[in-house]
């Protein structure tokens, strides 16, 4: 830098400053608004629930946004959006459901959409009214979580979380149980009915109740459960019959349950452990089929008034009842018979204790000696009988009797149910009335009668005899002396022979009369004629005795005749 | 080429932003130094512009997304707690009828801030490629821009007066959610971007020896 004036062409140098630092400050503002919006960001994901579909058949009142998901009565979750299925035949809610409830999402969690509901057994969700409806949300038991739910239509009813069982219940039909029907132990509300299902192969109904504790611990292997449902009128050969539970159970249905003593011993069942679910009380405390003996029996008449379920009964006691009434086709006869088949238990009514070893204990004796038995008793004229239970309804029961006179018959054990043998039936009470009568007339002792009367007419013949052999034609020769003395006859003697010829007629004449009422003394059992007879025997006697003794006088004082009885005495 | 015009910058000179005395630059540094009369830093251009917008804008930008996503309002009646995002808002206005009500809160509350989000973009990445082009549609643009900004704020004015004014605890009730403090953030963030950027870089770009290649 010599000159700098004379040079114009030569540039100014340029002082290049020191560029400063080139991150600005401000560039703090981004990041914090970076970190924050991270911050909630993460925040956000975090507080965040699984996000769940519930499928309904209706979605009455459910708005998404809006409607919340309800745990004990504690929000857990909100309805994000309400749509159609694919296939438009339901409705599909999705659900943000909140922050650490993924362990209650199990796969049989339930979802009911909460609403009024005014049923017979009570009122719920009153507080939708003002609030709206909500889901309700009840956790399952499974262990595997879900994110797809199916919706039930109706709540079930508020079981969880109390301590108690469910157990599942078989039955035919569902009668008139409804969800929330009572269950009852000795007339006690003990549980409820909680769902019911058709079985997978349509046969039968399972239905599913839960017992409170701790009720549920008088559940065993050996409780009978029966419907309760309604009013249980029954018209059978023992009568008209009416029972109900209780009022409630009248109007809604119910279930009652027993657990009948068993010498097999009463464990303990498991949860949701399956029962039958009998008709009526009497059908669920029947024994057992286990001790159940099948017979079948062939009738010839008329079985009119004999109805399935009318009572078996042996020696009078009900052992069992009829299971079914049919027709069959008779092989050897080629004929129509009717064939009845009864389900009995006989050995229910062997009392339990004591008897143990003769019968085989209280419950039924191994099948070889229960055969021998029954051999037995057949043998001693065990038959089947149909008998008439009321004259007024016609109903017809089944008996078993003991007929010593039956011809001799067997079990037919190689059928299945083996044939009992039978005797015919008896017809309604006009033959007993007829049996009573001859039993009556069987007491009358008629050769007693018989007897005395044979007896009598011997004891009458032989005086006779005598009087016509012996005693007339002294009277006779008595009479001619008479006649021919007469004259010499005087007061002494006149009073006894007058007597004597009195008491004779009068002898004669009882006799005749006897005669003539044979027969008829005959027949009757407090015959008079015998004391008649009797008695007029008796006379004739004394009246013999008398003419005798006048013959003897006479033969020894011949001169009576003529000079009279002479004073003897003294 | 045309010959380029003269500038404030160009020849040398700066006004004072405090004072508006015009004063040559002190030393053949880049600063001008400091006005003579009321002593105001001197600068050609506001400092470090670029960088300034481009972080308000990426601020704006982040605090964006929270802001509608996240409820600015949440209303609590007996039956229902119902949280009502911006656009939220504007969809329920609409479905409700008020079209008018629901544009009025879509321009102001959605359009504009991101409007102006975009359009400080746009003049930052064509001031950096000293982009001539358009440069008086650039610089309208710009005083729209600064003209709008604070019209932005009307959504957060709603919340807050909706806040006050509707309390029938417990019939109904209205609380202000998380998204108001991020759409403040980005009305705030975008007016202050507004500020810091430079116009005259603009025209920069146009006749400045530094613009020269």
């Amino acid at each position: 830098m010599t000159d700098n004036t004379e040079i114009p062409n030569i540039p100014q140098a340029e002082s290049v400053p020191e560029k400063r630092t080139t991150i600005s400050v401000v560039w703090i503002i981004p990041i914090l608004a970076a970190a924050v919006g991270i911050g909630i960001a993460v925040q956000q994901y975090l507080s965040e629930g699984p996000s769940i579909r519930i499928a309904f058949r209706s979605a009455e009142g459910v708005e998404a946004g809006k409607t919340s998901i309800k745990y004990k009565e504690i929000e857990i979750g909100k309805v994000t959006g309400v749509t159609l299925s694919k296939d438009y035949s339901r409705i599909l809610v999705t659900a943000k459901m909140g922050k650490n409830t993924e362990g209650l999402l199990v796969n049989d969690a339930s979802f009911w959409i909460v609403k009024p509901r005014v049923t017979l057994s009570g009122v719920s969700g009153i507080s939708t009214l003002l609030s709206g409806n909500y889901i309700r949300f009840e956790p399952g038991t499974s262990k595997e979580t879900g994110r797809d739910f199916v919706g039930l239509e109706v709540p079930p009813p508020a079981t969880s979380g109390l301590p108690g069982r469910e157990f599942v219940l078989r039955s035919d039909t569902l009668g008139s149980l409804g969800v929330g029907s009572p269950v009852y132990y000795r007339r006690l509300n003990v549980g409820q009915v909680i769902s019911y299902a058709l079985a997978k192969d349509g046969r039968s109904v399972d239905i599913r109740i839960f017992l409170n504790a701790p009720f549920d611990r008088f559940v065993t292997s050996n409780t009978q459960f029966w419907e309760a449902s309604g009013i249980d009128l029954s018209v059978g050969a023992g009568g008209v019959s009416m029972r109900t539970e209780s009022l409630l159970s009248l109007l809604v249905g119910g279930i009652a349950f027993e657990t009948p003593a068993s010498p097999a011993g009463n464990s303990a069942v498991a949860d949701n452990a399956v029962f039958p679910l009998s008709r009526d009380q009497a059908t669920a405390l029947s024994p057992r089929e286990a001790d159940a003996e099948r017979f079948a029996l062939y009738f010839r008449g008329s079985l009119r008034g004999l109805s399935v379920g009318a009572p078996v009964d042996f020696l009078g006691l009900p052992i069992g009842e009829v299971t079914g009434v049919f027709l069959a086709y008779a092989r050897g006869e080629e004929s129509i018979r009717t064939r009845v088949e009864i389900v009995t238990y006989p050995f229910r009514l062997f009392e339990p204790r004591g008897k143990r070893d003769a019968i085989g204990g209280r419950r039924a004796p191994i099948r070889e000696r229960r055969e021998s038995i029954q051999r037995q008793v057949v043998g001693k004229g065990l038959r089947a009988q149909l008998r008439s239970a009321s004259l007024i309804s016609g109903q017809l029961y089944v008996a078993f009797d003991y007929f010593p006179d039956a011809p001799e018959a067997k079990i037919a054990w190689e059928r299945k149910p083996p044939d009992f043998p039978v005797v015919p039936g008896e017809m309604a009470s006009i033959p007993s009335m007829l049996r009573n009568l001859l039993a009556k007339l069987d007491k009358v002792p008629v050769e007693e009668i018989g007897n005395d009367a044979r007896k009598a007419i011997a004891t009458l013949d032989r005086a006779l005899v005598r009087l016509e052999g012996e005693t007339l034609p002294e009277a006779r020769k008595t009479f001619a002396m008479l006649d021919r003395t007469l004259e010499h006859v005087d007061g002494e003697i006149v009073p006894e022979a007058k007597k004597a010829l009195e008491e004779l007629r009068r002898a004669i004449a009882s006799t005749e009369r006897v005669l003539a009422d044979t027969d008829n003394t005959f027949l009757r059992p407090e015959a008079p004629g015998q004391q008649d007879l009797r008695d007029a025997m008796r006379e004739i006697a004394r009246a013999a005795r008398a003419v005798r003794a006048l013959a003897d006088y006479l033969e020894r004082n011949p001169s009576a005749l003529i000079r009279g009885k002479t004073r003897e005495k003294p | 080429m045309t010959r380029p015009l003269l500038t404030g910058a160009r020849a040398g000179v700066v006004p004072c932003a405090a004072c508006g005395l015009l004063s040559r630059k002190h030393g053949p540094e880049e600063e001008p130094g400091n006005c003579p009369r009321c002593g105001e830093a001197l600068a050609f251009r506001l400092h470090d512009p670029i960088q300034r917008t481009w972080a308000l804008i990426i601020a704006a930008s982040i605090c964006y997304l929270p802001a509608n996503l996240l409820p600015v309002m949440t209303t609590k009646t007996l039956q229902s707690v119902v949280p009502t995002t911006i656009i939220g808002g504007v969809v329920r206005l609409y479905a409700d009828g008020s079209w008018v009500l629901a544009l009025i809160v879509l321009v102001a509350s959605v359009m504009i801030p991101l409007g102006k989000l975009l359009a400080l973009a746009y003049l930052l990445i064509t001031v950096q490629l000293r982009s001539v082009r358009r440069r008086r549609e650039r610089a309208r643009l710009y005083r729209i821009l600064k003209a709008i900004g604070r019209w932005s704020m009307l959504d957060v004015f709603v919340a807050t007066f909706s806040v006050a004014l509707v309390r029938f605890r417990p019939f109904m009730s209205v609380s202000p959610g998380s998204g108001v403090l991020f759409f403040t953030a980005v009305v705030i963030l975008t007016i202050f971007a507004a500020d810091t950027f430079d116009p005259r870089l603009i025209w920069d770009s146009g006749g400045t020896p530094r613009g020269e290649k």
